[in-house]
């Protein structure tokens, strides 16, 4: 569903996205993981098409998305990491756009906006105006922006930033109920989150990939066999470190 | 992946007219509802249906003339400051609130959302416009106007509001900020206004005699010199295409504008 050939992205002299490589399908959560300024939002953006790479080929389900951004657009649920809202408007008013703006009208826009108000627990806040909503709440908005057209393909980023610990777990749960059918990848620099729900991590760090495996495959590799991912990362980073040093 | 387990890419999906017309139906709306959702919209409409109003009002009593003269004459001065503080918000507070990545990756081709976001700013500076109908239904109770000198007054009235409104959504596109947004509209308002200006002229001429810069921006890029043949009555074609050209050119602008954020 997801394919990323050899992706560069440079903001002047800045590579934040350097070479990578991966692949995301069908029925696969991956965990996209690495601190912060590592190139996870920016290779997001790139998937979303809101930011073109500098080099190499993203395909979305099978779309070049620099030659056919609108064919992934239609395909692709995305999160960005600010949850991007219009906080003037009235939250079902504001659902109602993004189904309409994503092609949907009728019943199915009714029907897609039911199922993400559920999904989401939006319920009670229907009638408030974005700006009255609480963090967590503004968060769950943003997701059902990126689930009202039912989408094949989910892009979220930092998706559980705001959470309280229920509403984590509450999270984890939608994600592991949606994995059928989509392939999902979230990223995020919470550990727990991707151990949690992941089949597969990507782990970036300044711009490359350092891992790309399940958790468990990635530190037998390593040597450090029953290690979590936390102790991958640590050695992945320290190891990547050494070589360059 | 392997090179040959690639599959072949898939065929590009195109967007036909109807679709291009809902989606921007759909911006467009949103964009419309948003001018009532902030108290400054109404604020700056009354200061305006005010100050438009006073002026009339004042030559209307001093010159007992049954028409709009007066208050189409001082609009496009009313439009410098007026116009670039309703657009100032339109693109500089999607960036600000962070909805501008959100809007660009809604399945909508830039176009759309260029054209949806200009047409609802078109339609609130029409009904700001209309705010001034009282009068003319005054002058219809009081004498006998000339509806059709009102109408072409009207006509161009919205050209040049729609020509303000494609450079001040330029401007908004063109920075982050809404005051810089505001001034860069203002100074391009005046720049576009005071070209046609008699004394300008005189004075840019006077400069650089053989050059000759003041009539050569007063016949051929100014604003008033057009706006100014609706005020006698005469709708000319050449008029409407100064008016269609400068507009389309500024919305193209925008919409190249936005295409830099990608890179």
């Amino acid at each position: 569903m997801i394919q990323v050939d050899n992706i560069t992205r440079r903001y002047g002299t800045l590579t934040a996205v350097d070479r990578v490589n991966f692949n995301v399908d069908k029925n696969e959560i991956v965990g996209f993981v690495g601190p912060n300024g590592a190139g996870k939002s920016t290779m997001l953006k790139m998937l979303s098409t809101f930011l073109l790479p500098s080099e190499g080929q993203i395909r979305v389900a099978g779309f070049d998305a620099v030659d056919n951004p609108l064919a992934v657009r239609r395909r692709i649920g995305y999160l960005a990491g600010d949850t991007p809202l219009y906080r003037e408007m009235r939250v079902d008013k504001f659902l109602r756009f993004v189904g309409r703006a994503r092609g949907l009208g009728g019943e199915a826009l009714e029907k897609g906006f039911a199922w993400a108000v559920e999904v989401c627990g939006l319920q009670g806040v229907l009638l408030q105006r974005v700006d009255e909503c609480s963090t967590g709440f503004r968060q769950r908005i943003g997701l059902a922006t990126a689930l009202i057209h039912d989408p094949p393909i989910l892009l979220l980023d930092e998706p559980t930033h705001g959470f309280d610990p229920m509403q984590v777990m509450a999270f984890r749960d939608m994600l592991v109920r949606l994995k059928p059918e989509r392939a999902i990848l979230f990223s995020t620099h919470i550990i727990a989150d991707v151990e949690a729900i992941s089949d597969r991590v990507l782990i970036l760090h300044q711009g490359r990939i350092l891992g790309d495996g399940r958790v468990a495959d990635l530190a037998a590799e390593n040597g450090i066999a029953g290690a979590g991912l936390e102790k991958v990362f640590a050695h992945l980073v320290q190891t990547k470190s050494q070589n360059e040093g | 992946m392997k090179a040959e387990q690639v599959p072949p890419m898939a065929v590009e999906e195109s967007l036909d007219f109807a679709q291009f017309m809902r989606g921007l139906r759909v911006v467009s709306s949103r964009e419309f509802a948003a001018y009532f959702d902030s108290p400054i919209a109404y604020i700056y409409t009354a200061v305006f249906w005010v100050l438009s109003c006073t002026t009339f009002m004042n030559s209307f009593f001093l010159e007992a003339v049954v028409d709009m003269s007066a208050y189409f004459e001082v609009l496009p001065f009313l439009l410098i400051p007026f116009v670039p503080a309703i657009t100032m918000r339109t693109w500089a507070e999607e960036h600000a609130q962070h909805t501008f990545e959100m809007l660009m990756t809604l399945p909508l081709h830039p176009l759309q959302v260029v054209l949806g976001k200009y047409v609802a700013a078109l339609a609130f500076y029409g009904i700001v416009l209309l705010g001034s109908l009282p009068i003319a239904i005054m002058l219809v109770f009081l004498g006998e106007p000339d509806l059709g000198l009102i109408a072409a007054n009207y006509l161009g009235a919205f050209l040049l509001g729609a020509f303000f409104l494609s450079f001040g959504l330029l401007a908004s596109g063109l920075t982050r900020d809404q005051i810089v947004a505001f001034v860069l509209a203002t100074l391009i308002g005046f720049a576009f206004v005071l070209s046609g200006h008699e004394k300008v002229v005189e004075v840019l001429d006077g400069l650089a005699p053989a050059l000759q810069v003041g009539t050569w921006l007063y016949e051929s890029v100014s604003v008033l010199p057009h706006y100014q043949v609706f005020g006698r009555g005469v709708v000319a074609l050449a008029d409407l295409v100064y008016f269609l050209l400068m507009s389309g050119f500024f919305v193209l602008m925008n919409h190249i504008s936005l295409q830099r954020t990608r890179y």
